[in-house]
């Protein structure tokens, strides 16, 4: 186990997890999703792939209403 | 056809509408619906389980013929703004962007200088770029030269629903704008909507006018008729201003005569 910052908050995460396990984890079928890790956009075909390094920080992000 | 031309897009409406504040995203989504409206605002967020209702990208693409805006609010930079515009492309695949960078929550009047750097780079990258600013018509002008599709000033401050205060400012910048002028901000009534359309807006852009209104699907129509009723009063065009009065029915005196 590590810790990474998962949308601004300390997360406990087990070594190895993917961005996808990290979707997963906060509840996100990752589908209207854009994740960035440390500042950088993570694809969608790369989520499954992409492992979390400790340290790592972690925006998932969704439209909601604005004007 | 009178469309509005955005970059590329065309659009029979001339109301964009913004998506924030709305009661529950039912009472949202009737409100576009009742709008006519072919361009709506959004927002990035942080993903929040206990909001999954809050995530709209699913439910506004149910809705056919919208095209998203996605807006950059909560950058305070250039740099954050062109972050935020990156983003939502990859999520929306839009190439709209709102610029919208307003340092200050207390006013939320946007930074000139911050929206133009943004400004600038997102055009350069291909974005439909449509900043939100103060009604500068120096500003304008500068951003109508780096490739913004459209200048949108604010007729008063964000949600105050004052109404056209800028509007002197506002009739320079649409006589010099060579790119469509959106009235973004402050606008409280459709009547208010109808006269920034009569004085020339391209098109007119609503939030808190129609989500804080007693029943925001009606607002939402009440504003669509507006917007249409004022284009269509522009292109007919306003009859010329005079000082003084101007009979329209013959004064030859008749009555007074005695035969």
């Amino acid at each position: 186990m590590f810790t990474i910052e998962l949308n601004g908050k300390k997360q406990e995460v087990t070594a190895g997890s993917t961005v996808s396990d990290i979707l997963a984890l906060v509840g996100s079928n990752g589908k209207n999703a854009a994740v960035l890790v440390n500042e950088k956009i993570v694809r969608p075909e790369n989520r499954s792939t992409a492992i979390v390094q400790e340290g790592d920080r972690i925006e998932v992000l969704v439209f909601a209403g604005g004007g | 056809m009178d469309l509005l031309r955005l970059g590329s897009y065309s659009f029979s409406s001339r109301l964009i509408l913004g998506t924030g504040k709305f009661s529950n995203t039912q009472v949202m989504l009737d409100a576009v619906r009742a709008s006519g409206t072919q361009l709506v605002t959004v927002a990035l967020r942080r993903f929040n389980r206990e909001q999954l209702s809050d995530d709209l990208f699913g439910p506004l693409y149910e809705i056919s013929g919208i095209t998203l805006m996605p807006n950059t609010s909560g950058a305070s930079t250039a740099s954050e703004a062109v972050r935020a515009a990156h983003i939502a492309r990859e999520l929306s695949g839009s190439p709209f962007v709102k610029v919208e960078i307003h340092p200050n929550p207390q006013h939320l009047m946007p930074d000139p200088i911050e929206t133009f750097e943004a400004s600038k780079i997102l055009a350069g990258e291909g974005f439909i770029v449509m900043p939100y600013i103060s009604a500068d018509p120096v500003l304008a002008k500068r951003l109508e030269e780096v490739g913004c599709a459209s200048v949108m000033p604010l007729g008063s401050a964000i949600g105050s629903g004052q109404g056209l205060k800028t509007s002197g400012m506002l009739d320079i910048i649409i006589r010099e704008s060579g790119i469509p002028v959106i009235v973004d901000a402050g606008l409280r009534s459709p009547g208010e909507a109808a006269l920034a359309m009569e004085m020339g807006c391209s098109a007119v852009l609503v939030n808190s006018a129609v989500a804080a209104a007693g029943n925001p699907a009606e607002m939402a129509s009440a504003f669509s008729e507006a917007v249409r009723a004022g284009r269509k009063a522009f292109n007919a065009g306003l009859m010329p201003k005079s000082g003084h009065a101007v009979a329209t029915s013959p004064l030859t005196s008749f009555l007074g005569t005695e035969a």
